[in-house]
C-alpha cells in the first residue's frame, strides 16, 4: 500500500515502470486453468518487491519463484528484511500460541488435494533473506514512500543505493542532557515531558526522560530521504524500533539492552515482559543475523 | 503451464479450480473450487490466507504495549485495532479519554476509513465496473489510460487523505499518536487549519464520488449484477447509543436477524451473543450468532447463526445518520431496499453512504474548538481489570477483550477481527456464485473474477 | 538427556580479560595446573568489552557453555569495565531464556592474573554441569536454508 503514495499520489513514477503483477491491484494468478499445482506462473521481470516475512510453504514457493523470475529482488518492509513482529511471536510452540484458533494442515480432510485447502504452516516466520537471495532490503513499517521510489529509482539508473547506517539518534533533534537521571525504564502510560507547540528540539531526549526508546538500536531514515524527524519521535511517542537495526547483523534487543545495562539502568524483566519490539525477530535474528556457516570445527 | 492469455476465453473444462490469489482485495486470500460428476460447484472454500492468531502472545506483556505490538501485524486496518486495543486497556485501567483526545481519535478514525474506501471503490473494486473486462486492464492502470483525469484526481486525493492521517497520527499505516488515555500530543490551530481545508477537498470529492458511482456503475451493479453472491444473513454493528446512528468509534452494538428484529448490548457482552465455531479446513474461527440458539450453518438454503458486517451492515443496522449529505442518501437506501438490505452488491453503495458520512464528520470534527485544547491524555494507571474495546473497522466489528493484573500486565485477550464475522458470510456467497456461474464444468476466466466480485464487494 | 551425556565432552568458550584470567590461564599452562580439554580462550582486553552478541553467537554456533572472566570487583585495569560486564550478564541471562537455554550455560566469574588454580577450578566446575545439563540445542550446524528449525 505504501507504493500507491510515492511521489505524491501522481503517475509519474509508474510511468517507468510497467507492473506485471501486484496481488492487490491487478488480476494476474498464480494458477491457470486447468489447475496444476506444479507451477507457480509469474511472469519475468527486472524488479521484485516482496513484502511479508515467510510463513508458510505457498509463500515460499512464490518467493523462490520471484527470485527465478527477476533480475532484483527487493526484501520490502521490516517484516520480509528481518522476520518482524510475527517472527517474534513465533518464538512460542505452535500448540500453545494458536490453540484452539488455528490447526495445522494435517487434520485436513483426507480426500482433499491439500493445496487447495490453506498452506501448511512452515514452523516459524523466516526473514526473505533466510530463504532467497535478497539484493535490496528495504526495512520501515511500512517503509516511507519516498525510499521505495528511491530504490525503483536506483535499479532503472543502476546506481546503488547509498544510505548512511545511522541510528535514528542522529536524526532526532531532542535535547541531550545526560542519562543519569535514570535508573528504571517508565512505563509510557502518561505523555512525555514538552511544551506545546514548541519544535521538537526544545523537548528532553525520551530515553533521558526514561521511556524505553529504540532510537539508539535502529536504522535512521523513517521519514524518508528528504531529511524528515523520526515519525515516532515526531508524534512525542519513544521509538518503537519498526525501521529495523542500523546495520544487518544487528540484534536491537540484544543491543538496546546492552546499551541500558552499560549505563548503569535496570534492565530486568525488560527483556521477558516489556521485549522491545522486536522487529528484528526472524529466529536466528536473536543472536544477529549472519551469513549462513556450519558450526566450526573444535 | 499455459499462462491465461485472452485467446482463451473460450471455455475450459475442469474437475479443480483455484483462484490464488484472489486478487484485488487488501487482505491474502484464495478460493478454492471442486466440481462434480456434472461440472457444477459441489465444494467451494474461500481461505484467508494472511489471519493468524495473536492472542497468546500478549499475555505476560504490559497492556499499554498492546497496541503498538498488534499494529504492526498485518497492513490492515491498523488504526482501527490500535484504537480497539487503546479502549480495551483504558477499559481494564479504569482511564477516561479528555474531550480533545477523543475528537483526535475519532478524526483519525473517519480519515482512515475514508482513505480505504476510496481505496476500495476506485482501485480494488471498481475496476470490474470501469474498465473492459480484459484481465490486463482490469486494474488502476487500465483506469489510467482510459480516463486519465479520474485516475489522477482519485490517486492524488487518497494520497492527502493519507498524508493527513499520516500529520494526525504519526504514520499514515501505523497511528502511534493514539495511546491509551488519549493522543499523544495536542493538535495546533495551524495544523487544525491545513487538515480542515483538506477535509472540505475530501467531502468535495466523496460528493462526487456517490455522483460518478450513481451514474457510472450502480444502475449496473443494482440490475444485472443485483444477485452475484446473494445470501440471506443477519447483522452486526455499532450505533450511537443516544440516537442510534450509525457510529464507528463509540456506542453500542446490534445484531439484527434477517427478519428485521435486532438486540442491542454493550462491547462487553459480546460473548453472550457471538459464538466462534471451527472448521478443520480452516485456520480460521468462524464467527456466528450464538445468541440465537439456532446453531451454525453454512448451508445457503437453510443458513443458520450467520450474520455480516461492514458497511452494509452499518447501513442495515443504523436508525440514520447523523451528518445531513450522507442522511440524505441512507434515506433514500432504506426506501429503495429496505431494511434488512440483503444483496451482497449493496455493500458498495453502502460504502460510499459512510465515505460521504466520514467526510462530513472530520470537517465537523475540525469544527469543534475543542480539538485543539492542550491536555488530550489522562495519565493511564495500572491495575487490575476487565476491558473490551469496540470500533468499526473498513472490514467489520473491531473487539479487544483484555483483561490485567494489578501490575497491569495482560492475563488474557481474546481478539475478533473484522474480517472474521464476515468468513462465513463470504464462503456462502462465493458459493452461491460458483455454483450460479459455472454450468456443465465450463469456466471462463470471466466468470471466476465474477467469483472474485463477490468476495471483493465485502472488501476483506 | 542423559542417554545423550555418555562420553559428552562440554565444548567451552571463555571470554578472558588480558590483564586477570588470561595471564591467569597463561599461568596454568605454564604451572601444568589441569583444565579440561575442550576449552578455548578467547583474550580480549577487558570483560568490559564483550558485548552479549558475541555471547549469544558463541552459543548459536554451538558452543556449550560460555565462560565470561574478568578481574575482581575493584581490580579492573580500566577501572570499572567489569562492572559494565556484571551488569551485561544480567542482560544475557534473561535472554539466554528467551532462548530457550539452560541459564547455567552462561556464567560470568572474577580471576586475577596470579590465580591459575582458581582459573582452572572455575572451568573444571563448568565442565561438570555442563556435562549434567548435556550437549547444547544449538549444537547441530545451522542451515538457514533448511526447513527443519535445527535451534531455537
Amino acid at each position: 500500500m505504501a507504493l500507491l503514495n510515492t511521489e505524491g499520489g501522481s503517475l509519474g513514477l509508474l510511468d517507468k515502470f510497467e507492473i506485471l503483477h501486484m496481488p492487490m491491484l491487478m488480476d494476474h494468478k498464480y494458477f491457470g486453468l486447468p489447475y496444476n499445482s506444479c507451477e507457480i506462473d509469474i511472469p519475468k521481470a527486472e524488479v521484485g518487491l516482496i513484502s511479508g516475512g515467510i510463513t508458510d510453504e505457498m509463500r515460499l514457493r512464490i518467493a523462490e519463484k520471484m527470485r527465478r523470475q527477476c533480475s532484483v529482488i527487493v526484501a520490502l518492509g521490516t517484516c520480509a528484511a528481518y522476520g518482524g513482529i510475527p517472527a517474534s511471536i513465533d518464538s512460542f510452540e505452535d500448540e500453545e500460541l494458536f490453540g484452539g484458533s488455528r490447526r495445522g494442515a494435517e487434520e485436513t480432510d483426507s480426500e482433499t488435494n491439500s493445496v487447495l485447502d490453506v498452506p501448511k504452516f512452515l514452523g516459524r516466520t523466516f526473514a526473505l533473506d533466510e530463504k532467497i537471495d535478497v539484493d535490496i532490503t528495504l526495512p520501515g513499517c511500512p517503509p516511507h514512500p519516498d525510499r521505495i521510489a528511491a530504490v525503483l529509482e536506483s535499479v532503472i539508473n543502476r546506481k546503488s543505493l547509498d544510505w548512511p547506517l545511522k541510528a535514528v539518534c542522529d536524526s532526532c533533534p531532542a535535547k541531550r542532557e545526560g542519562k543519569g537521571g535514570v535508573h528504571k525504564i517508565r512505563r509510557f502510560v502518561k505523555n512525555a515531558r514538552y511544551q506545546v507547540n514548541k519544535p521538537l528540539s526544545e523537548m528532553r531526549c525520551l530515553l533521558e526522560q526514561g521511556f524505553l526508546c529504540m532510537g539508539p538500536v535502529t536504522l535512521a531514515g523513517c521519514a524518508g530521504t528528504g531529511g524528515g524527524l523520526p515519525r515516532c519521535i515526531e508524534a512525542r511517542v519513544p521509538c518503537r524500533g519498526c525501521h529495523g537495526p542500523v546495520r544487518k547483523g544487528g540484534n536491537q534487543l540484544l543491543d538496546i539492552l546492552n546499551a541500558l545495562a552499560s549505563n548503569g539502568i535496570d534492565t530486568k524483566d525488560l527483556a521477558g515482559r516489556f521485549l522491545p519490539h522486536l522487529f528484528c525477530g526472524a529466529r536466528a535474528g536473536l543472536a544477529g543475523r549472519r551469513s549462513v556457516r556450519t558450526a566450526p570445527e573444535f | 503451464m499455459l499462462r491465461q492469455t485472452e485467446a482463451a476465453r473460450s471455455p475450459v473444462f475442469a474437475k479443480e479450480i483455484i483462484i490464488e490469489p484472489v486478487t484485488r482485495i487488501e487482505g491474502r486470500a484464495k478460493i478454492g473450487i471442486t466440481l462434480d460428476d456434472t461440472g457444477s460447484a459441489a465444494r467451494v472454500r474461500f481461505h484467508m490466507t494472511s489471519m493468524r492468531g495473536f492472542e497468546k502472545f500478549l499475555v505476560g506483556r504490559p497492556a499499554e504495549e498492546a497496541p503498538g505490538i498488534l499494529a504492526c501485524i498485518s497492513g490492515v486496518c491498523p488504526l482501527q485495532r490500535h484504537l480497539a486495543a487503546n479502549q480495551a486497556v483504558e477499559g481494564c485501567f479504569g482511564t477516561k479519554v479528555p474531550p480533545a483526545g477523543r475528537l483526535l481519535r475519532e478524526l483519525s478514525q473517519v480519515l482512515a476509513h475514508i482513505g480505504s474506501k476510496t481505496l476500495h471503490f476506485f482501485f480494488l473494486a471498481g475496476p470490474d465496473y470501469l474498465v473492459d473486462s480484459n484481465r490486463y486492464a482490469r486494474n488502476i492502470f487500465g483506469i489510467v489510460g482510459q480516463d486519465p483525469e479520474l485516475a489522477k484526481r482519485v490517486m492524488q486525493t487518497r494520497y492527502r487523505a493519507q498524508m493527513m492521517l499520516e500529520k494526525l497520527a504519526g504514520r499514515c499505516i501505523q497511528p502511534d499518536a493514539i495511546v491509551p488515555g488519549g493522543f499523544s500530543r495536542p493538535m495546533s490551530c495551524l495544523e487544525r487549519d491545513e487538515l480542515y481545508a483538506g477535509a472540505l477537498e475530501q467531502l468535495e470529492f466523496a460528493g462526487f464520488a456517490v455522483e460518478f458511482a450513481k451514474e457510472r456503475v450502480f444502475p449496473r451493479l443494482e440490475t444485472e449484477l443485483m444477485r452475484l453472491g446473494d445470501i440471506e444473513s443477519g447483522f452486526l454493528a455499532m450505533v450511537n447509543t443516544e440516537d442510534g446512528s450509525l457510529s464507528l468509534s463509540d456506542g453500542a452494538l446490534r445484531l439484527m436477524r434477517p427478519d428485521g428484529s435486532f438486540h442491542e448490548f454493550w462491547g462487553r457482552e459480546y460473548s453472550d451473543f457471538l459464538g466462534e465455531h471451527v472448521e478443520p479446513w480452516s485456520y480460521s474461527k468462524f464467527h456466528y450468532a450464538q445468541g440465537w440458539g439456532e446453531g451454525f450453518s453454512m448451508d445457503l438454503d437453510n443458513p443458520l447463526g450467520i450474520y455480516r458486517t461492514n458497511s452494509l451492515a452499518r447501513i442495515n443496522v443504523a436508525d440514520c445518520i447523523s451528518t445531513p449529505l450522507a442522511q440524505a442518501e441512507f434515506v433514500e437506501f432504506r426506501s429503495r431496499f429496505g431494511r434488512p438490505a440483503q444483496s451482497t452488491m449493496l455493500y458498495h453503495r453502502a460504502r460510499l453512504i459512510e465515505l460521504l458520512h466520514c467526510c462530513e464528520k472530520a470537517v465537523e470534527l475540525l469544527e469543534d474548538p475543542r480539538i485543539t485544547a492542550d491536555h488530550v491524555r489522562n495519565e493511564a494507571v495500572p491495575r487490575e481489570g476487565r476491558g473490551v474495546g469496540c470500533v468499526e473497522s473498513p472490514r467489520g466489528t473491531l473487539i479487544h477483550d483484555y483483561s490485567t493484573d494489578k501490575d497491569g500486565f495482560i492475563t488474557r485477550a481474546n481478539l475478533i477481527v473484522g474480517t472474521s464475522h464476515n468468513l462465513a458470510p463470504i464462503n456462502m456467497s462465493v458459493t452461491r456464485a460458483a455454483r450460479d456461474l459455472i454450468r456443465n464444468g465450463e469456466v471462463t476466466e470471466q466468470v471466476l473474477n465474477r467469483i472474485e466480485m463477490a468476495v471483493r464487494a465485502y472488501n476483506p | 538427556m542423559s542417554d545423550g551425556n555418555v562420553g559428552f565432552e562440554p565444548r567451552i568458550v571463555a571470554f578472558t580479560c588480558n590483564w586477570g584470567a588470561y595471564a591467569a590461564a597463561d599461568l596454568a599452562g605454564a604451572a601444568r595446573v589441569q583444565y579440561p580439554a575442550g576449552l578455548r580462550i578467547i583474550r580480549v582486553m577487558c570483560s568490559g568489552m564483550v558485548h552479549p552478541g558475541l555471547v549469544m553467537e558463541t552459543l548459536e554456533n554451538g558452543a556449550d557453555g560460555v565462560l565470561l572472566m574478568g578481574c575482581h570487583p575493584g581490580e579492573c585495569h580500566y577501572q570499572n569495565g567489569n562492572e559494565k560486564a556484571r551488569a551485561r550478564s544480567a542482560v544475557i541471562e534473561e535472554v539466554l531464556l528467551l532462548m530457550g537455554l539452560e541459564p547455567g550455560r552462561f556464567r560470568l566469574a572474577w580471576c586475577s592474573s596470579a590465580e591459575a588454580e582458581r582459573f582452572a577450578g572455575i572451568v573444571r566446575e563448568t565442565e561438570e554441569a555442563l556435562k549434567a545439563m548435556g550437549p547444547s540445542r544449538c549444537r547441530t550446524p545451522i542451515d538457514s536454508n533448511s526447513e527443519s528449525v535445527q535451534c531455537l
